[in-house]
């Protein structure tokens, strides 16, 4: 059995920063795509007819993909041991999942109808990805209200300076904004987006028949259910405007099936880490890592100049611009990374009081990331994680001592910790 | 499945032996070195209380472990 024991947070952000920089990858593949279709179609069908083919293949590719990586080899599947260790095999979606999935794709389908829609008006990919970083504040607002952990002033300064980057990195390549661009990615893409996240991340952490549940089978099916409201969608409009973009979109998925092949099956790699990254991470701080992708747009965007008519910086200005934004967006990243204080508590109650109250108390302060009931010197385990000591003493220690059930409690910071993965 | 954490004291010095020596362990789930009352907290994962015995037995000779002890998880609320 393949067994690697690394440090939590640097399988956090291998994967976070991994998935960025394949949905570099696609976004190219994708510019490559529109530019192929703009030519074959009319401009204003183009992210209809992408959005659609790019399911129906997906999903296609995906299942595959999945049937692939059920195989069984020395007793646990290929999948399971290369990519999701909790992946065993493709299955049905289980009925405490299907909320999840269809408010999911429901957001997939938006943010996508969205992105297709950008990358048509919009050919140099590089100015288009930055924008979807400002998503991370709409994250930070909805896991305030939706979340059992609330951002702390570090989380809002690091969103904050990431989006910054974001953005400057963005005006830099065209030199202009886009103000219908700027309108769809605003109120269409990030709120989609935001919706695909946020559920994709109380997927990962269901647990079904007890076990964690896995990123291959939430994406495929992820996919299938996106799948259905793009068609409703298409239909819809086919009926209200009377036009024909769902047989259009068959077409085009048979033209260019092998292109939207090989971009669904690489976008599989990209969602897959970013599902097992949203499992661990809060879905603001993975969403920040994976503003990286608009450093690995840079290269991307140079392969592409290539083969397509993309206007590259003419001044030193703008690459100042630019590289400035970067930087912002790896500062941001790294004053996440190195702000986060775990602990374990271990805690004593006093003589006739019940411990599976107790724990209840416990787990509904905020931080506290898992408490367990426990036989020996202590009742209670808790492990809590904040982004300072003084968060600690303010959320954790103060709301311990107002327990009545509380006998005596230990903290216990963890300096260094590895996870088996 | 059963879940423990087994909570360790050190003997001064021999920190960097016992995390490397502990890092090899089968059922381990999650390794953490901490600061107070211990020096190294190990959630354990087996299938039934032979295999945790078998691996705090393994802990305990390991060279320069001063004390174990040893918690069983009745319920686990996580996010």
């Amino acid at each position: 059995m393949i067994s690697i024991q690394i440090r939590k947070k640097h399988l956090f952000y291998v994967l976070a920063v991994s998935s960025s920089l394949i949905a570099a990858v696609v976004t190219g593949i994708d510019s490559w795509i529109t530019h192929l279709l703009v030519e074959t179609y009319s401009f204003e069908k183009v992210p209809w007819l992408f959005g659609f083919s790019a399911f129906l293949v997906g999903t296609v590719v995906t299942l595959l993909l999945c049937l692939l990586f059920s195989i069984p080899f020395k007793g646990r599947s290929i999948g399971g041991r290369l990519i999701d260790p909790s992946f065993n095999h493709l299955r049905l979606v289980q009925r405490e999942e299907l909320k999840y999935h269809l408010l999911a794709g429901l957001g997939n389908a938006v943010t996508t109808v969205g992105y297709f829609y950008l990358l048509s008006v919009m050919v140099d990919p590089s100015a288009v990805l930055p924008f979807y970083q400002v998503v991370i504040l709409y994250l930070l607002m909805v896991e305030v209200v939706a979340e059992k952990n609330s951002p702390t002033l570090v989380e809002v300064q690091s969103s904050v300076i990431v989006t910054f980057g974001a953005i400057l990195g963005s005006i830099s390549l065209s030199g202009n904004i886009d103000l219908t661009a700027m309108a769809v990615i605003f109120l269409v893409v990030n709120p989609g987006w935001v919706i695909l996240s946020i559920y994709q991340r109380r997927l990962k952490l269901l647990k079904i028949k007890d076990k964690p549940n896995d990123s291959l089978n939430i994406r495929f099916w992820n996919l299938v259910f996106t799948f259905i409201f793009i068609t409703v969608f298409i239909l819809v409009f086919d009926q209200v405007r009377g036009t024909s973009y769902f047989m259009e979109s068959l077409d085009a998925s048979r033209r260019f099936f092998w292109w939207i092949a090989l971009s669904m099956s690489v976008t599989f790699f990209s969602y897959v880490f970013y599902i097992r990254a949203l499992g661990i991470g809060k879905a603001s701080i993975t969403q920040a890592v994976k503003a990286t992708t608009i450093i690995f747009a840079v290269p991307v965007t140079f392969v592409l100049t290539l083969f397509m008519p993309i206007s590259m910086p003419s001044t030193p200005v703008l690459w100042l611009i630019k590289g400035m934004g970067m930087i912002l967006v790896v500062l941001g990243i790294v004053s996440f990374a190195v702000t986060q204080v775990k602990a374990y508590v271990f805690i004593r109650a006093q003589p006739g009081v019940k411990v599976s109250s107790l724990l209840e108390e416990v787990w509904n302060i905020r931080g506290v990331d898992s408490v367990s009931a426990v036989s020996g010197k202590y009742d209670l385990v808790a492990k809590v994680r904040i982004r300072t000591l003084l968060k600690g003493y303010e959320r954790i220690i103060r709301k311990l001592e107002t327990i009545p059930g509380i006998k005596e409690f230990r903290w216990n910071s963890i300096l260094k910790e590895w996870e088996n993965v | 499945m059963i879940k423990a954490y087994i909570l360790i004291r050190a003997r001064v010095g021999k920190l960097e032996n016992i995390l490397k020596e502990a890092r090899k362990l089968k059922n381990v789930e999650s390794l953490a070195v901490v600061a107070g009352d211990y020096d190294i907290i190990i959630k354990a994962k087996v299938k039934e209380l032979e295999d945790l015995m078998s691996l705090t037995d393994e802990i305990q000779m390991i060279d320069g472990i001063k004390q174990t002890t040893t918690q069983v998880v009745e319920k686990e609320i996580t996010v």
